[in-house]
């Protein structure tokens, strides 16, 4: 028997009543219902005792209710559809907000990139000499001295250490020595190539350094004298297409060299990237027997068990045992290291993890400038602040505008919803936001990089490739939405819903106090990073601009004079006939870094050599008549060189150090000063060398100003070397450069023609506070960027929340300056509040970064000032948008809808 | 009639088993079919029935089919792909169910 429609409907209805009204579930019972009832009722029941079975069969409502519930269960108990279900709303969310949304994103993105570009650096700065196999294992020897009133800490050690080493301590299993004679030009025929990374290197160079061998043995490689292995990059250049195992190069014009290796390029993160690394065996300096000049630096490999302090004592009692005597012989047989140690001077040699060389050395001899671990701990905390900068905005935003979202936790809360779920809820949510963030950072990042590189001189990229990138991605989005979700979520879920739904919350504002806490932090750390900065840059132009001793503007070096040959006076008088040049100077020693340096201990006439107090250690400068002049140095006392003095060949102009250093009795003018004569095999006790004081320089700074100024002498050399330097006077360095090129064409041909100017040089001493200035001011500028944003935001919704008290006060007469400053005002005294906390923490941070030098700006109040005046600036105006919109708006608009 | 504890675990494999013999069928018809087979033994309560049949259509197992009769629709299941090898195994699996538990009390099976 079939049911009629009237029976149908009658179902329908009374099963909805009965609360059936899942989707899918309805339809189906009311089918199940309706087929059980007309079964009944082919068995002769009426409709009502029929369906009223079929009811009981099921339960009733209860045993309906309870179906409906199962099936809900096992339709939705699924993780897959719960989370899709937040996420769903979440997305949502975001859309309707999309005003707080996008500041969210894009503070947090922008936050995220800087953070992941400052970790892919930090990375990369300690991933240095890791390559190497025996990275562990592998040793620099480290020296300290202190002799003639110098103090030296370098990486330089005597010739015969890396020899003696592995014979007399067991412990070492191979070692090697460097030694750096500067740039080399080379050609294979007859074009010369200067060459800057050339190395001279003991034979087990290659056992030592995980350095890949493409052609040639590696242990043979560098066993003959007058032979070299070479990088690929440079087989490449001079060989290009054939292979350079077996072919011969031309150095500096003279010597022959027999390529005997080609090898990998060495890796970005080396301390040290040699393109020719010559056979030590050639040279005979490495022969010397003495170890009382340190030249070589040495390295070596220590055997798998080896405690290095162990090591480190027997070289000590080793190097001990060699330069006792040899110290007696120089100076004379009452001169024993026990007195030569009681004068205050020290002998140390100390071993140094070869993988602390990049981040934690910084001696004379480096290979390459290295980096900082300082900086690197410095920048990893820049990183978490702008990060914390960022997530701070979100939360803010999130917990400010809680007052829009009460009501939808009290109805969740009404309508059955857990606290757990409303945690996920708001959590997925900020997930949902961190995720979308660190994508978009990427392309941040990726767009933002060449510009890091280029300010910090490396070649960084986004390795994406890497497996544990993306794996570390997704770990950052993960706990930075966590992090950033947590107090929110928490905060938010809280809420009771009796009082939210009644409307009694109106927690937007109030609970303001974590908030104005965060908005002081975010403001305190924006503040430390500019005044840094300020700090940095004020240094920087300290540095610039100040009485250096010589004048560094309108000069410029000619390298590798040395290639002229004969005609080198000759090149100097043609070039000194056009009137756009003043002067010219033949010498490597200049007053900047990376120039020629020597030095040795020279004595006042009339005081005893074996003395050490008497000793005085001093730059030896060669130099010619027209040094002074063509530099711009000025002459105290005395006079300059000058060639109406025949007796000038021997004849020595001090600086106001020297001078000092020495303490003659009375002027030092006319007085002797004497040195013993020596050669590359040792100093000879016996014979000794005077030159005659005509002249006192002012002190002038040769070396960054992070040292004192040195003592320094220059004397006339017969044929200085090195560079040639042209004082000019134009505005046209083009011609001069030009004019300068064409000369040396015409007389050397074949020689490249580089050159630099003195003032560039100069620069580039700092130039890696340059950088460090640059950086800091980046990410001082995204820093506050970012806390910006979040500031815009919350005054933008003070302002939305205060929209009907704006209208009621201006309808009372209120100007808009006095809204203007109302809405202000609380955000303002935040930043005052930061700016109080931030003051003493940058004070201190400056000043600590100050102490390495020796000349230094004072921190004076202005700094500060100007510091915080910025910050409150830039946030007055950020705030000052929303709030002068508010003001300005009608009061009629926001009134009239209630 | 069997007690509904031995059958809850059963109950799916019932329902896959029903479903391929017999094709497309609704879920008025499966507790029928069932009472039928079982000459009354099993009786399928709704309130096992439909949450089961959800959530086997939820995983993939079931494909659903809506017929309007009338006044009222009809959901008809059927077996998916995949619900079809489920099905073989779960019987599969059930029957070799049914001979450990014949060693575990040591009873003989007849068939």
């Amino acid at each position: 028997m079939q049911l009629n429609a009237e029976h149908i409907t009658y179902i329908i209805k009374d099963l909805h009543y009965r609360g059936i009204v899942a989707e899918g579930l309805q339809d189906e019972l009311v089918d199940h219902v309706c087929s059980a009832t007309e079964e009944r009722m082919q068995l002769g029941d009426r409709f009502i005792d029929a369906y009223n079975r079929v009811l009981k069969s099921f339960g009733h409502t209860q045993g309906l209710r309870e179906t409906q519930k199962e099936v809900l269960r096992s339709e939705n108990f699924k993780t897959k559809i719960m989370l899709k279900n937040y996420l769903t709303i979440a997305a949502r969310n975001l859309r309707k907000h999309s005003f707080y949304s996008f500041i969210n994103i894009l503070g947090l993105s922008v936050g995220v990139a800087v953070c992941m570009i400052i970790v892919f650096f930090v990375l990369h700065e300690i991933s240095y000499d890791k390559h190497h196999e025996h990275a562990n294992r592998i040793y620099r020897i480290k020296s300290e001295i202190i002799f003639g009133g110098n103090h030296w800490n370098m990486t330089y050690a005597p010739a015969p250490m890396a020899a003696t080493l592995p014979l007399e301590i067991p412990e070492v299993e191979a070692a090697v020595h460097f030694r750096e004679r500067g740039s080399y030009l080379v050609k294979r025929e007859t074009e010369n190539i200067k060459e800057k990374n050339v190395i001279w290197a003991g034979n087990d160079f290659f056992k030592i350094f995980t350095v890949p061998m493409l052609e040639g043995n590696p242990e043979k490689s560098l066993e003959e004298p007058n032979t070299m292995a070479i990088s690929k990059r440079t087989a490449e250049k001079f060989f290009p297409g054939e292979s350079a195992l077996g072919q011969t190069l031309i150095l500096d014009n003279k010597w022959n060299f027999k390529i005997t290796g080609v090898y990998e390029d060495m890796p970005v993160t080396s301390h040290f990237h040699f393109d020719l690394i010559l056979s030590m065996a050639g040279l005979s300096e490495a022969k010397s027997p003495s170890w009382l000049s340190n030249n070589f630096q040495t390295y070596m490999l220590l055997h798998p068990d080896a405690d290095p302090k162990a090591v480190e004592d027997k070289l000590m009692k080793l190097v001990m045992d060699q330069v006792a005597p040899q110290i007696t012989q120089v100076f004379g047989d009452d001169f024993t290291i026990d007195k030569f140690k009681e004068s205050g001077n020290k002998i140390e040699y100390t071993l140094q993890p070869l993988t602390d060389i990049h981040l934690k050395s910084d001696l004379l001899g480096e290979f390459e400038p290295n980096f900082s671990m300082a900086y690197v701990y410095l920048f990893g905390a820049v990183a978490l602040f702008i990060l914390a900068i960022a997530c701070i905005n979100f939360m803010n935003l999130s917990t400010a505008r809680s007052a829009n979202r009460a009501k939808e936790v009290g109805v969740r809360k009404v309508m059955g919803s857990f606290r757990s779920h409303l945690v996920r809820q708001f959590l997925s949510e900020s997930i949902l936001l961190s995720f979308l963030s660190f994508i978009i950072a990427i392309g941040i990042a990726y767009l933002l990089l060449p510009v890091f590189n280029d300010l910090a001189g490396r070649q960084l990229s986004i390795p994406f490739q890497s497996i544990p990138f993306y794996l570390l991605l997704i770990g950052g989005a993960m706990i930075t939405g966590l992090l950033a979700g947590m107090y929110p979520s928490f905060f938010l879920s809280a809420f009771k819903p009796v009082n939210v739904l009644k409307g009694n919350v109106s927690l937007g504002m109030k609970s303001g106090f974590i908030r104005s806490s965060l908005v002081v932090f975010q403001f305190s750390i924006s503040i430390v990073l500019i005044i840094s900065t300020l700090a940095v840059f004020n240094q920087l132009n300290f540095i610039q601009t100040k009485k250096i001793g010589f004048n560094k503007d309108q000069v410029i070096m000619v390298e590798d004079a040395d290639a002229l040959g004969n005609n080198r006076i000759a090149y100097k008088n043609e070039i000194l006939k056009n009137n756009m040049i003043v002067n010219g100077t033949f010498s490597g020693f200049l007053p900047v870094s990376g120039t020629w340096r020597s030095d040795s201990p020279w004595w006042a006439e009339g005081k005893n050599p074996s003395q050490s107090e008497n000793m005085v250690s001093l730059q030896n400068w060669a130099v010619d008549y027209d040094y002074l002049k063509t530099l711009g140095m000025t002459i105290k006392d005395g006079r300059d060189f000058s060639e109406d003095f025949t007796s000038d060949s021997s004849a020595v102009i001090l600086n106001e150090t020297a001078a000092k250093n020495f303490s003659f009795d009375g002027s030092p003018i006319g007085k002797k000063i004497l040195t013993f004569q020596g050669d590359e095999q040792g100093v000879n006790p016996d014979e000794t060398e005077s030159l005659t004081v005509i002249g006192i320089v002012e002190n002038f700074h040769f070396e960054s100003l992070k040292e004192n100024v040195g003592s320094v002498m220059l004397f006339l050399s017969k044929r200085p070397q090195g560079y040639i330097s042209f004082r000019f006077q134009s505005q046209d360095t083009k011609a001069v450069i030009d004019l300068l090129e064409s000369k040396w064409k015409e007389i050397a041909p074949d020689q490249p023609f580089t050159y630099t100017f003195l003032d560039q040089r100069f620069g580039n001493m700092y130039a890696a506070e340059m950088r460090l200035g640059k950086m800091f001011a980046i990410f001082a500028g995204f820093a506050i960027i970012i806390a910006c944003l979040g500031l815009f935001a919350l005054t933008a919704f003070t302002a939305e929340q205060r929209t009907k008290e704006i209208g009621i006060r201006k309808v009372l007469g209120a100007s808009v300056a006095s809204i203007v400053v109302l809405l202000s005002k609380e955000f303002g005294k935040l930043v005052l509040i930061a700016f109080v906390i931030a003051s003493p923490v940058a004070w201190w941070a400056v000043n600590k970064w100050l102490e390495d030098y020796q000349y230094k700006i004072t921190l004076g109040w202005s700094l500060f000032a100007v510091a915080g005046l910025a910050a409150f600036v830039i946030a007055l105006l950020t705030m000052s948008f929303q709030s002068i919109k508010a003001a300005v708006s009608n009061p009629v608009n926001s009134l009239r809808s209630e | 009639m069997h007690s509904p504890e031995l059958l809850k675990g059963t109950l799916q494999t019932i329902v896959l088993k029903v479903l391929k013999d017999h094709g497309k069928m609704y879920g008025y018809e499966i507790t029928h079919r069932v009472k039928e087979l079982s000459a009354d033994r099993i009786l399928l309560t709704e309130g096992a029935l439909y949450p089961t049949l959800h959530k086997l259509e939820a995983e993939g197992l079931l494909k659903t089919e809506i017929v309007n009769i009338g006044k009222r629709m009809r959901k008809y299941y059927a077996l998916t792909a995949p619900g079809k090898v489920e099905a073989k195994e779960r019987v599969a699996e059930f029957v070799d169910f049914i001979r450990t538990m014949g060693n575990v009390l040591n009873v003989q099976m007849t068939s």
